[in-house]
């Protein structure tokens, strides 16, 4: 579903007369099946998010390809980049990155406006959704009206409106206490058994990464394969 | 995302900034009501002078003053004038070159005489307040103040000495003969009288101040005139009539080609119109000018609304808003400002412009003393909006609204998505 070949990026660093070539990802290779759960960890600035930015079409790499269905996502236009992530891809982000000024509810449609769909499928498909993570309650509540745990489960249903196949998880957890955390990572082991999705997700912690099926470590640039945890 | 969906989207972030957008419409207005109300003081003068010259006169009226090649105008010519297509009539008036005297028993008075095509004048509108048109060659018709015009001795005396003499010929005239004495200008012939009898009285003149003196006289009478009085060449006055105002400028085009001089009211309204024209353009020009200041406002609002939503914008591009959507958002909501702005400038314009026209007509009145002495009939409009300057004043408001957002909607475009997505709550 996702192969990564080579994958080679450099920041630049520091002002133009002093600058400092920084490599990030030092020739990344990873295949992603479909339905897996893949964890990447590694420290604050390993370049877990820059590969998981790369992946997702936020930025090109220096070298090296990322093919997600078979099609190149970095030779894509911005226009198609767009169409290609909302039609693939559904991100989970660790401050949630909700709309303040809409409503759980209209936070979870917003992909499907996007998209272009009738009033009547998106009401339907987001009262579904909300009712699978257990926030029907407070479908009309804003996001600060609400608790972290119940604002990353808005993030998710948001991400699940379009039914991407693949679901990109940057720290899902990390702006949560250790009880919620545990709900959200059974909600993604749950999503995962039950409707065959694939995930990817960048963390530093542990707990979270036992969720994957397989896990890799990013040290100094280069991708470490971990233990094989579970199968799928 | 569906037509709808954008207008709640623009909506909400409107409604978000209450205070900073309706600053911002309300300077939209007041630039675009500016303009409207600049440019249609061009509009109101231009109204009032076109309506006194086409109250002065026949709109459909054409003067052909002579030929450019300085040759007298012949029956023929007037004829083939008559033939021109949309021409209703054409009246031919020649004036004896003598001096004309209408008495009645012991009163006489200057008669302004012409011999002319009853029939042609008839078509061409002549309105007779009394009477008839004549049946034969020896009746005629007169000018509405004819009877006031005539004075006994005493009464002409008074007059020369600049008493007011009310009275004239009283009774009614028609039916009545009088004689008509014509001394020639030049030559050695003596004068000599004809008898008349008065058929018709013309309407009263338009003008309070126009006194109608005019003896209309078959022009069976011209070559009888000519031949007893040995006259000079006579004033040919020849004037076409157009079936409708639209066809005036076509015929007289058509009479200037065919090598007349030709006077009629397009050519008076044509330069008239230009001066007006440069006028207008150029009060628009003005007004723009107030439309760009309040434009600079539009880009404020919006560059700073790209700058507050920078990380909901990099969420839309991140869940797979495309960047023209993005931009087609910012420009809509520009667009929005400046549709409101214009719209109740266009009201307000309105609203100034019949506020305008009610007061200082008033003030120019009691300028002139009480009752206005001095402004006569005219009726003067300050300030004119017609709707080609509604559309003209909307589509530079809303254009300028616009390009001012233009430049922050490409900015909205260029966000990145990491940066935008790692900016705090």
């Amino acid at each position: 579903m996702i192969e990564i070949q080579d994958l080679r990026h450099t920041f630049a660093i520091g002002k133009k007369e002093h600058e400092r070539k920084v490599p990030v990802l030092k020739g990344v290779t990873l295949d992603v099946q479909k339905g897996e759960i893949v964890a990447i960890l590694g420290k604050s600035g390993s370049g877990k998010s820059t590969l998981l930015h790369i992946l997702a079409g936020f930025m090109t790499p220096e070298s090296g390809s990322v093919l997600v269905n078979k099609k190149e996502t970095a030779k894509m236009k911005e226009e198609e980049k767009a169409d290609f992530r909302l039609a693939n891809f559904g991100f989970i982000f660790q401050n949630f990155q909700l709309m303040p000024g809409l409503t759980a509810f209209e936070n979870v449609e917003l992909p499907l406006k996007i998209k272009g769909e009738t009033v009547k499928k998106r009401q339907a498909k987001v009262r579904g959704l909300l009712e699978k993570v257990g926030l029907q309650e407070v479908a009309d509540h804003y996001p600060n009206e609400l608790s972290g745990g119940q604002q990353q489960r808005v993030s998710i249903a948001r991400a699940l409106v379009t039914d991407p196949p693949i679901l990109l998880a940057d720290e899902p957890t990390g702006s949560l206490d250790s009880e919620t955390e545990q709900d959200i990572l059974m909600l993604i082991q749950s999503l995962n058994q039950s409707l065959g999705l694939t995930f990817v997700i960048i963390t530093h912690d542990d707990e979270v990464a036992n969720v994957a099926h397989r896990q890799y470590r990013l040290h100094d640039g280069e991708l470490v394969k971990g233990e094989k945890r579970h199968a799928i | 995302m569906q037509f709808k969906d954008q207008m709640d989207f623009i909506k909400q972030h409107m409604k978000r900034n209450k205070l900073r957008v309706a600053t911002t419409i309300l300077a939209a207005m007041m630039g675009c009501a500016f303009l409207i109300i600049l440019a249609s003081v061009g509009f109101g003068m231009q109204k009032t002078v076109t309506d006194q010259v086409l109250d002065n006169q026949i709109v459909t009226e054409i003067e052909v003053a002579g030929r450019e090649d300085g040759e007298s105008i012949t029956d023929k010519e007037v004829e083939a004038m008559n033939q021109l297509a949309h021409v209703k009539a054409v009246t031919d008036r020649t004036s004896p070159n003598a001096e004309a005297v209408a008495k009645i028993g012991d009163r006489s008075g200057f008669a302004a005489t012409s011999t002319v095509d009853m029939e042609q004048e008839q078509k061409a509108g002549l309105k007779l307040a009394e009477g008839k048109i004549p049946a034969s060659a020896d009746e005629v018709i007169v000018g509405y103040h004819f009877a006031q015009n005539l004075l006994t001795e005493e009464e002409q005396k008074k007059a020369d000495e600049g008493e007011e003499v009310s009275g004239g010929f009283a009774g009614s005239l028609i039916g009545q003969t009088f004689q008509l004495e014509l001394t020639p200008y030049e030559g050695e012939k003596e004068a000599a009288t004809w008898e008349f009898t008065v058929s018709g009285i013309k309407e009263e003149p338009g003008k309070d101040w126009i006194t109608d003196n005019t003896l209309l006289i078959d022009d069976s009478w011209a070559p009888v005139f000519q031949e007893e009085l040995a006259l000079e060449e006579s004033g040919r006055q020849v004037l076409v009539y157009a079936d409708d105002l639209q066809n005036v400028s076509t015929i007289t085009q058509t009479l200037k080609d065919d090598g007349y001089y030709v006077y009629s009211v397009t050519e008076e309204l044509g330069s008239m119109n230009m001066f007006f024209t440069a006028l207008k353009a150029g009060l628009i020009v003005v007004g723009t000018v107030a439309v760009l200041i309040a434009s600079i406002g539009i880009f404020n609002t919006m560059t700073m609304a790209v700058t507050e939503r920078t990380r909901e914008i990099g969420v839309m591009k991140a869940i797979g808003a495309k960047p023209k959507l993005i931009q087609k958002l910012f420009l809509m909501e520009s667009a929005a400002i400046g549709i409101i702005g214009t719209v109740l400038a266009i009201l307000v314009s309105y609203g100034v412009s019949m506020l305008a026209n009610w007061i200082v007509p008033k003030i120019i009145m009691t300028s002139l003393g009480e009752d206005g002495e001095g402004m006569g009939d005219v009726n003067i409009l300050i300030s004119v909006i017609p709707w080609q300057l509604v559309l003209i004043s909307a589509v530079i408001s809303i254009g300028v609204a616009m390009v001012s957002g233009w430049r922050p909607a490409r900015k909205a475009t260029q966000i990145d998505v990491i940066q935008a997505l790692r900016q705090e709550l």
